[in-house]
């Protein structure tokens, strides 16, 4: 799978519920897949999406809050799995599309494949899951709704040959809405 | 006298709507910080990024937010100042302890100490200091800010040796 299938495969289970995306291609390919009101672009800040994601969380408990997070995204905030792993927030569903690599500056390696991100999740209290293959990933999905978060879904993915445009909102509209949407119910 | 100036900080933001403090530990800020976690109303992060990322993630749900750190994390914090908080226009407060502010203070704090206002002009920040005399008046400049949608800054001097 590359990103933007994998991605589509989790929005297909996802309704109004709010999301938080990393910068880069995962932004910019959840702008193109499905641009809606609760979607929080996060077009700069690296690595701040789960922590994003925590505040949201928190804040709203009776929302399932998913996060769209990158390996190179979250090794630079690692930090962030033991505090939402000390939380505990059971609304949060953390999802990383680990390419195993820093696609959006031009592919270059990380760390992804020596340290294995779904072990540091396992020990930082999360329920771990990884999907390599669609089917696999649609079976994780189905079994959400049941289980209590901290959850997190690694899915492997290749990288892609065409690139999505950028987020053309801009951000405090990006803000204003999604603080809107965040009001209603779901 | 530091005790209680602390604390009734913390009273006061409270009272005016602050509903979540996070951030990092620093000395300066002992006990307002350890106030706060004696009142369950603070969350200790790894990081300050991580803190302003919590923060706004609870701004956004409409909960009003504030981010503590020593002026070393105000440092590290630049870019996520400029690309989250200030690009979003998201309000939240800041409330930086000042270490290298007396000459003769730790040698790791000289520097980063001594550029602080430099690093607080360039953002184009709006920042006040507090003390003991003031504190009333500028954290109640604070609030307003972010009532008007402005994040800002509270420093406090760091004014005594361990």
């Amino acid at each position: 799978m590359i990103r933007k299938e994998a991605m589509q495969v989790v929005l297909d289970e996802i309704k109004n519920e709010p999301i938080i995306s990393a910068n880069g291609y995962i932004s910019r390919d959840l702008f193109e897949l499905k641009e809606k009101n609760t979607n929080f672009y996060m077009i700069g800040s690296m690595g701040l999406a789960s922590s994003i994601g925590l505040g949201v969380a928190i804040k709203k408990p009776q929302k399932r809050i998913f996060i769209f997070d990158g390996d190179g995204n979250i090794l630079m905030n690692l930090g962030s799995l033991t505090t939402i792993g000390t939380l505990k927030p059971k609304n949060l569903v953390h999802v990383i599309f680990d390419n195993n690599s820093h696609e959006s500056t031009g592919g270059q390696p990380t760390n992804s494949n020596k340290i294995q991100i779904s072990e540091l999740a396992k020990i930082s209290n999360y329920h771990v899951f990884v999907a390599t293959k669609k089917f696999q990933l649609k079976s994780i999905l189905k079994q959400l709704k049941k289980i209590p978060g901290p959850i997190m879904i690694v899915i492997k993915i290749k990288n892609s040959q065409k690139h999505s445009h950028r987020v053309s909102l801009d951000p405090p509209i990006i803000k204003n809405r999604f603080m809107k949407a965040l009001l209603e119910k779901n | 006298m530091k005790k209680a100036f602390q604390r009734s900080v913390f009273d006061f933001l409270v009272k005016n709507g602050i509903k979540n403090f996070t951030g990092v530990p620093d000395s300066t800020l002992n006990h307002f910080i350890s106030y706060g976690l004696s009142k369950k109303k603070i969350i200790i992060s790894t990081r300050e990024e991580e803190a302003i990322g919590i923060a706004v993630g609870m701004t956004l749900s409409k909960s009003s937010s504030l981010v503590f750190m020593q002026n070393a994390g105000f440092a590290n914090s630049l870019s996520t100042i400029t690309s989250l908080v200030q690009l979003y226009k998201i309000p939240i407060i800041f409330l930086i302890g000042w270490r290298g502010f007396l000459k003769n203070d730790a040698p790791e704090h000289y520097k980063i100490g001594k550029i602080q206002p430099d690093l607080i002009k360039a953002l184009q920040l709006p920042t006040k200091i507090i003390s003991d005399k003031n504190w009333e008046k500028n954290c109640s400049w604070a609030i307003k800010k972010i009532r008007n949608n402005q994040p800002c800054a509270l420093v406090i001097k760091r004014e005594f040796y361990d």
